[in-house]
């Protein structure tokens, strides 16, 4: 199968100024993402994944290197575009959740539709997430897989091309965990979404398509699972 | 609607008292904007269609005798459009209660209508044309209660008038009715106007063919030139012995009014902007602890893809809604509030012209300042949106360093405070902006409540001044004409007298280069007992044989100091101006004069052994005694002027309760969002409080002893704040005619110190629920903003 590039990134390196010391964060980091692909970045704290999935969000900008989304450049982007990539091209699942706390499920993915183009529909979305009766629920009332759940239906609900997931399973119990790694899974198949998501916890990346190894802002070894393991089968 | 709009509606709600407190300060300055500069503008309209419609005049002269012919020759004069002369002059009024002394000033009419200063008829008919016809001022007739119809008997020279009133009617010249400029209050019931006949006021005054009074309209397009045309009048008129010239500015009525209509106005620009600029540094302080707060929200804002300007728009909607919400509801409150000032003007002024005009454009002028005052706060209070970077904002910020405060380091002291003290005072240190912030807006709600009480003691103070120091005689007895010292002699045998003393008072034009000022100068023994001079440090001066003391407002408005030479002009036909040296400065609270040595002071007539009045001290009833008594003008009882002074008090507490309110609503809204925003921002810290074991109790006693000890300092800076904010109120106060005195007794600091004590307590108690909320579980487990 012939496998379209979505992401390309190139030589970046990310500096950051403490006092007198200069901290690499990444360190020459290159890879490609492809259309449709399930990439899991494996690190412990401190190996700079969540520099590197900052930086392919458009939330941050490498001190050097390119990266290129659909073949455009967005290293060169302004902070208006750069506004913009997020809007339309990105969705973000945080650990915490981050949900709006004075707004309800269904406002906080209105909240992320609103704004853009090719949103989904939100019902659908909802659904799709197993929260059709939780709709109107405010964060408060909701558990937190529950609340996992309206981040991830925010994250999809605009349709971008790249879901990005900063450790969403790393509040959770086991079992929560698994449920939304399979959602996460599912959302895969059924949009043939690109989602990266990246996590210090060794199994997820039995799930992914392709597991890719950091250390100190490095990438010090990529895999390609040809037989991904279903979420359900992973156990921590 | 936006889900961020909804997002900031449930902001609102939840910060509902925030939001209210700030809209009434909103709506407070609106409403004092609109409505104030409403009334002015109606007012001053008002005034100016009256002075139309009556044909005010520009110029009026003082002469003793000028003959009809002269006045007609004024007409020659450039820019002179109108030259008419009246009779003037102000006698006795005969009334049931012989005790009573009621003077009443008689004004003759031309027989032809449409001349100047004419009267505006309000009830009954017009002035009939026999000579027993008479017209009485609107606010005299109600004071004293006289109605169409009625009788009213004046005195005049010698002799019993009784005159039949025809009809109540309003003047122009006598808006605000008060006899002189020495009077402080306006006394409606002691001092009136009528309207005679002029063929009446010739013969009873000795007037046959001529006039005391010239009044002079000049053309619209020479408004500029008055000060010349007064001269060339002073000069052409000379020899009729002018005796004052006053133009329309210094006119008594017009300048008590022009200074209300001012009043208005500076109140109308002041209030609105200190009210709005504290509402305005208030959304700064809560918005900006708000973006600190949301932090974490606004990072995932911008990680959905919103923008720097739709995040800050979100926030500076706050404010933008605390401005629309209090301008519409301000301008709802601003039109029945100006009907009700201007109903009470209309009361109070009597101008029958007085109508309430809607001027759209003061709501669009408050609805744009407003606008900007909530725009630029908001947008201040926000702006650290801009600095929040999106990978950043996941992050939790960085404790804040919790270093020792410079207390910690002086052992004695620290050792001996108790734990919880301890923790009161860092967190008063630690966070030196909000500290500063309540401890300002204490001092200022302290100062601002200090002017009430401070101008409620204004008006007692200046007259214990005026009548307990600086003069102490009991009455101020004037002659009808100049007397040999003799006539004094018979004073004693018609009253019981304790002491007294001769007095020459003369009005004279005081000249300094192009600066003057025309005021009764008063001659008096050099060893007075009665007067008490203390030049402005407080030490006593006395008259010496040679030259003039001036009262300090009219050394000041003169611009002379001791030492210089100023010209007396002499108002009576044929006399020579004196030069003469200006030897003190006194104190002086009401009025403005100039005292002579009375030796000093006969020298300058030219005229041994006159006097023109005396100063006594009698318990005596001096003024019915003395009541039909030939060549007495009037029998001053400083008593009367007491009593009178007492009346205006009751309206005094009116503005005062009003003065302090605006003070109490001030300090309510700092303390309270002040406090709200505290304990917002340390949820987590009093959460720890709460998990380690203390009370919501204990924690409302450490935010209480915090605040506690703000109010402390805040009242403390308040004093010389206060002070200094109440001599702004004074010199803005005072006039020519009255200096207010700078008394600040310890009793108003501390009745101010409670005023505020109570407001901040107000405040403090309506912030205990959200302590009693705080819900410490959910505050310490959730991250969720």
């Amino acid at each position: 199968m012939e496998k379209n590039i979505l992401m390309q990134v190139e030589n970046i390196n990310k500096f950051y100024q403490m006092g007198e010391v200069t901290v690499a964060a990444n360190k020459d980091v290159s890879l490609q993402l492809y259309e449709g692909e399930f990439v899991v970045i494996l690190g412990a704290s401190g190996s700079g994944k969540s520099t590197l999935l900052n930086i392919l969000g458009g939330m941050d900008l490498p001190t050097e290197g390119k990266v290129f989304m659909e073949g455009e450049e967005i290293t060169r982007y302004s902070d208006r575009k750069l506004t913009a990539y997020r809007r339309e091209k990105i969705g973000f699942v945080f650990q915490f959740y981050n949900l709006m706390a004075n707004l309800t499920s269904r406002e906080n993915v209105e909240l992320a539709t609103e704004i853009c183009k090719n949103a989904l529909d939100i019902d659908e979305v909802l659904d799709a997430v197993g929260l059709e009766d939780r709709k109107d629920h405010f964060p408060a009332q909701l558990s937190g897989g529950e609340q996992q759940r309206v981040a991830i239906a925010r994250a999809v609900a605009k349709n971008p091309s790249l879901l990005l997931c900063d450790e969403p399973t790393g509040a959770l119990d086991f079992r929560t965990g698994i449920k939304i790694l399979s959602l996460l899974k599912e959302i895969n198949k059924k949009y043939n979404k690109t989602i990266v998501i990246i996590t210090h916890n060794v199994p997820i990346g039995e799930m992914a398509d392709r597991v890719i190894k950091m250390r100190s802002g490095e990438i010090v070894e990529t895999k390609i699972n040809s037989n991904p393991v279903p979420p359900e089968r992973i156990e921590w | 609607m936006k889900k961020l709009d909804v997002r900031l509606f449930r902001l609102i709600k939840n910060a509902k008292g925030q939001f209210i407190s700030l809209s009434v300060m909103v709506i407070l300055a609106l409403t004092i904007y609109v409505s104030f500069s409403m009334v002015a503008d109606n007012l001053n309209d008002s005034i100016f269609s009256y002075y139309e419609e009556t044909r005010f005049g520009d110029i009026f002269i003082e002469v003793v005798k000028i003959p009809k012919t002269a006045i007609d020759k004024l007409h020659s004069i450039e820019g002179i459009e109108k030259a008419e002369g009246r009779i003037s002059q102000d006698v006795p009024l005969r009334v049931e209660d012989p005790n009573e002394k009621v003077r009443v000033r008689v004004v003759s009419l031309p027989k032809e209508k449409g001349g100047l200063n004419s009267i505006y008829k309000l009830e009954g008919s017009d002035l009939k044309d026999h000579a027993k016809s008479v017209m009485v001022l609107q606010q005299f007739a109600d004071a004293r209660g006289i109605a169409p119809g009625d009788k009213i008997v004046p005195y005049i020279a010698g002799r019993e008038y009784p005159l039949d009133t025809a009809g109540i009617v309003g003047s122009p010249e006598y808006i605000y009715l008060m006899e002189n400029e020495q009077a402080l209050l306006p006394a409606p019931e002691k001092f009136g106007v009528i309207y005679v006949n002029e063929d009446f006021a010739q013969s009873v005054f000795g007037y046959q063919g001529s006039y005391n009074e010239v009044m002079i309209k000049i053309r619209d397009d020479y408004g500029d030139r008055i000060d010349h045309i007064a001269d060339a009048i002073e000069d052409e008129l000379e020899r009729y012995g002018v005796k004052r010239i006053v133009k329309r500015e210094d006119q008594l009525s017009h300048s008590m009014m022009m200074q209300e209509v001012e009043q208005l106005e500076v109140m109308a620009a002041t209030i609105t902007v200190l009210f709005l600029m504290v509402a305005a540094v208030i959304i700064n302080v809560m918005l900006s602890r708000i973006v600190k707060n949301d932090r974490m929200s606004i990072g995932v804002m911008k990680a959905l893809g919103y923008g720097n300007f739709s995040i800050l728009l979100h926030y500076t909607k706050f404010s933008v809604l605390i401005g629309l919400v209090g301008s519409l509801i301000g301008i709802i409150f601003s039109i029945p509030l100006s009907e009700a000032f201007t109903n009470l003007y209309i009361m109070y002024m009597n101008i029958p012209m007085f109508e309430m005009k809607i001027y759209g454009a003061y709501f669009v002028y408050g609805i744009v300042l407003t606008s900007v005052f909530c725009v630029l706060s908001g947008l201040m209070g926000a702006r650290s949106v801009l600095k929040i970077l999106p990978a950043d904002s996941m992050r939790p910020e960085a404790p804040k360093a919790g270093g020792r405060i410079w207390l910690e380091r002086v052992k004695i002291i620290w050792k001996h405070i108790s734990f919880s003290w301890k923790m009161v005072i860092r967190n008063i240190m630690r966070n030196k902006k909000r500290a500063l912030f309540l401890v300002a807006g204490i001092a200022l709600t302290y100062s601002i409540t200090m002017v009430p009480t401070f101008m409620s003691s204004v008006w007692n103070n200046l007259f214990k001044l005026q009548y307990g120091e600086f003069q102490t005689m009991d009455y101020n007895i004037d002659f009808a004409v100049p007397m040999n010292q003799s006539a004094l002699t018979e004073l004693t045998k018609l009253i019981q007298i304790d002491d007294m003393e001769p007095k020459v008072e003369v009005p004279f034009e005081l000249r300094n280069g192009w600066k003057k000022k025309a005021v009764s100068v008063i001659g008096i023994p050099k060893d007075t007992v009665f007067y008490h001079f203390r030049n402005p440090k407080g030490e006593p001066i006395h008259l010496q044989d040679q030259g003039i003391i001036l009262s300090e407002n009219l050394a000041k408005s003169l611009g002379v100091h001791i030492g210089d030479e100023i010209i007396l002009k002499n108002f009576m036909p044929d006399k020579e101006d004196k030069s003469i040296r200006v030897k003190g400065i006194t104190k002086q609270y009401l009025g403005a004069n100039a005292y002579i040595a009375l030796e000093a002071m006969r020298e300058v007539m030219g005229e041994k052994g006159i006097v023109t009045g005396a100063i006594i001290n009698s318990q005596d009833e001096v003024v019915s005694k003395l009541k039909d008594v030939k060549n007495i003008k009037q029998v001053q009882s400083v008593q009367d002027m007491k009593n009178s002074f007492l009346e205006f008090m009751d309206m005094m507490i009116y503005s005062v309760g009003v003065f302090m309110l605006f003070g109490g609503i001030l300090g309510f809204a700092i303390v309270y969002n002040v406090t709200i925003i505290s304990i917002s921002e340390r949820t987590m810290e009093f959460s720890s409080l709460r998990v380690m074991g203390f009370d919501k109790k204990e924690i409302y006693k450490m935010i209480t002893k915090e605040n506690g000890v703000m109010t402390v300092l805040g009242v403390l800076i308040g004093m010389p704040l206060g002070y200094s904010m109440c001599q702004g109120m004074v010199t803005s106060l005072s006039t020519d005619l009255y200096t207010i005195p700078l008394v600040i007794e310890p009793a108003n600091y501390a009745v101010t110190a409670a005023a505020t004590m109570f407001f901040v307590t107000l405040a403090q108690l309506a912030t205990i629920r959200k302590i009693y909320r705080l819900n410490f579980m959910e505050a310490l487990k959730n991250r969720i903003s």
